[in-house]
């Protein structure tokens, strides 16, 4: 009994000999203990159209500025291939805490106010494998009741009630490598009031993005929302085609000091998720497709380091 | 007897141990001072030991644990331009070349001499600094500066004036004996 105290005490004693041998290896020994959490899986809170797993850090401010050019293939006399029109967002964003943001913003199609709420529920570390991010909006449509879609349908509302979107997504990410990460976004949403009987209230869609850095102020990035809508039935009831399609946008970001900016084409117009995963008009395959740019310029409201 | 050997050696052990200075909440700030925009940032999570047997000094810190007011700022720095993904980690080791006993109370003002690793890249310093001891607890303060180039962190042309070349670091860490 005795001995094997004693050895017990020896190798206490052996243990902090030994390690006293090499501060640094104590020191980081210590350090492994820490969480390491992944930075900056995405350049922004916006991929494209869509969001990503990013929030912004408590007490800052975003301000992003959005624009869709007309269609590219709108000629050129006429409309300067898209470029004397816009459509425009604008929208603020807010971090209550470094996890939870709350946002508005308001969209010249169908003047449309959305209001969200943004929370980094898991993020990805060395014992986390993807960051987790819920996301959900409501999208209240101001036009004046009996205003024609861009599909053609002519839309009367009888309240209020009826001019409201919901949306839920999920957006899971993972930061491959410093320069790849990619990120799924499962989505459903509500429209109260669908554009006819043929169209159901209720949609899903599966998003899929990612981004790739090309240097360190310039990465490309790629959006896809493929929409889960039973087109077939729609066909054979309405006896028409189905008039939306899938929302593909490409772009690049490009970050200086505070600003991010980040240009694209894509095939939608609108910058939230009721249009672009809802009602994108345009198709790649025709050249229905709009030149944009988001700018995000982020304030801080956290005071200066206290000495 | 051999049980004599096996205590003497345990508390052998023991007494190394209680030589040891020891802390994981140092705090490390720099600040950088220029025409268009101060920026500064404070690390408080910085581990260190000082080992009063043979004045050996360690200090290691995440760079991820800096902390900017401006979080964007503090992206970039982690991002661009102490590229944190590759080297996560500063580092100095050293010595302290004045002959003195740090369990003794007192105000000693000692030069550490050593290896200093930023940003993947390392070289000999000489840090000043100010020692005041109880005896079980250490307070140390420094200042010194560091040159961007020397540890090869580029800033683009762009932000060139945004960030001086020579980054003020000031360091304030309290030891307690264990």
């Amino acid at each position: 009994m005795r001995n094997i105290l004693l050895l017990c005490l020896l190798y206490l004693g052996a243990t902090n000999l030994f390690a006293q041998d090499d501060l640094m290896a104590m020191l980081e020994k210590e350090d492994a203990k820490q969480t390491t959490y992944t930075q900056a899986t995405f350049k922004a809170s916006r991929l494209i159209n869509g969001q990503t797993v990013e929030t912004i850090a408590k007490k800052h401010l975003n301000f992003w500025i959005s624009h869709r050019f007309g269609a590219i293939n709108s000629g050129f006399i006429d409309n300067f291939l898209g470029l004397d029109e816009a459509r425009i967002r604008l929208g603020l964003e807010y971090a209550i805490t470094d996890q939870l943001l709350v946002g508005a913003g308001r969209s010249t199609i169908e003047k449309t106010y959305d209001t969200y709420v943004k929370y980094k529920a898991l993020r990805q570390s060395n014992k986390m494998p993807v960051t987790v991010t819920a996301y959900g909006s409501i999208a209240s449509n101001t036009m004046k009741t009996g205003y024609t879609m861009e599909s053609g349908t002519v839309m009367r509302f009888n309240n209020n009630l009826q001019r409201q979107t919901f949306m839920g997504q999920l957006l899971i990410a993972r930061k491959f490598s410093d320069k790849l990460s990619l990120q799924v976004m499962p989505t459903v949403f509500h429209t109260n009031l669908a554009e006819s009987v043929y169209f159901d209230n209720n949609q899903a869609a599966m998003g899929f993005g990612g981004r790739y850095k090309l240097s360190n102020r310039l990465s490309v990035s790629a959006e896809y929302y493929y929409t889960l809508v039973d087109q077939a039935s729609y066909e054979t009831s309405s006896g028409q085609k189905y008039p939306y399609h899938n929302s593909l946008a490409i772009g690049f970001d490009i970050e200086t000091g505070g600003h991010v900016f980040q240009l694209h084409v894509t095939n939608s117009r609108g910058m939230i998720e009721k249009h672009f995963i809802g009602q994108t008009i345009g198709t790649w395959q025709n050249g229905d497709l709009f030149y944009g740019f988001n700018m995000a310029r982020t304030f801080s409201f956290e005071p200066k380091i206290k000495k | 007897m051999r049980y004599f050997l096996l205590i003497g050696l345990c508390l052998l052990g023991w007494s190394a141990n209680a030589q040891l200075f020891t802390t994981q909440t140092g705090e490390i700030s720099f600040y950088s001072k220029t025409p268009m925009e101060d920026i500064d940032a404070v690390n408080k999570q910085v581990g260190s030991i000082i080992n009063s047997a043979n004045n050996e000094v360690a200090v290691q810190m995440r760079v991820t644990n800096f902390i900017f007011p401006n979080k964007l700022m503090q992206e970039h720095f982690n991002e661009n331009y102490l590229e944190t993904d590759k080297y996560p980690a500063a580092t100095f080791k050293g010595k302290i070349k004045e002959p003195v006993d740090l369990k003794i109370a007192g105000t000693y003002t000692v030069t550490a001499a050593g290896t200093a690793t930023i940003h993947g890249v390392s070289r000999p310093v000489e840090l000043r600094g100010t020692i005041v001891s109880t005896g079980k607890v250490l307070n140390l303060t420094c200042t010194f500066d560091i040159r961007l180039d020397e540890y090869k962190i580029d800033i683009p042309k762009i932000v060139f004036s945004k960030i001086a070349e020579v980054i003020k670091v000031k360091g304030s860490i309290q030891y307690n004996i264990r």
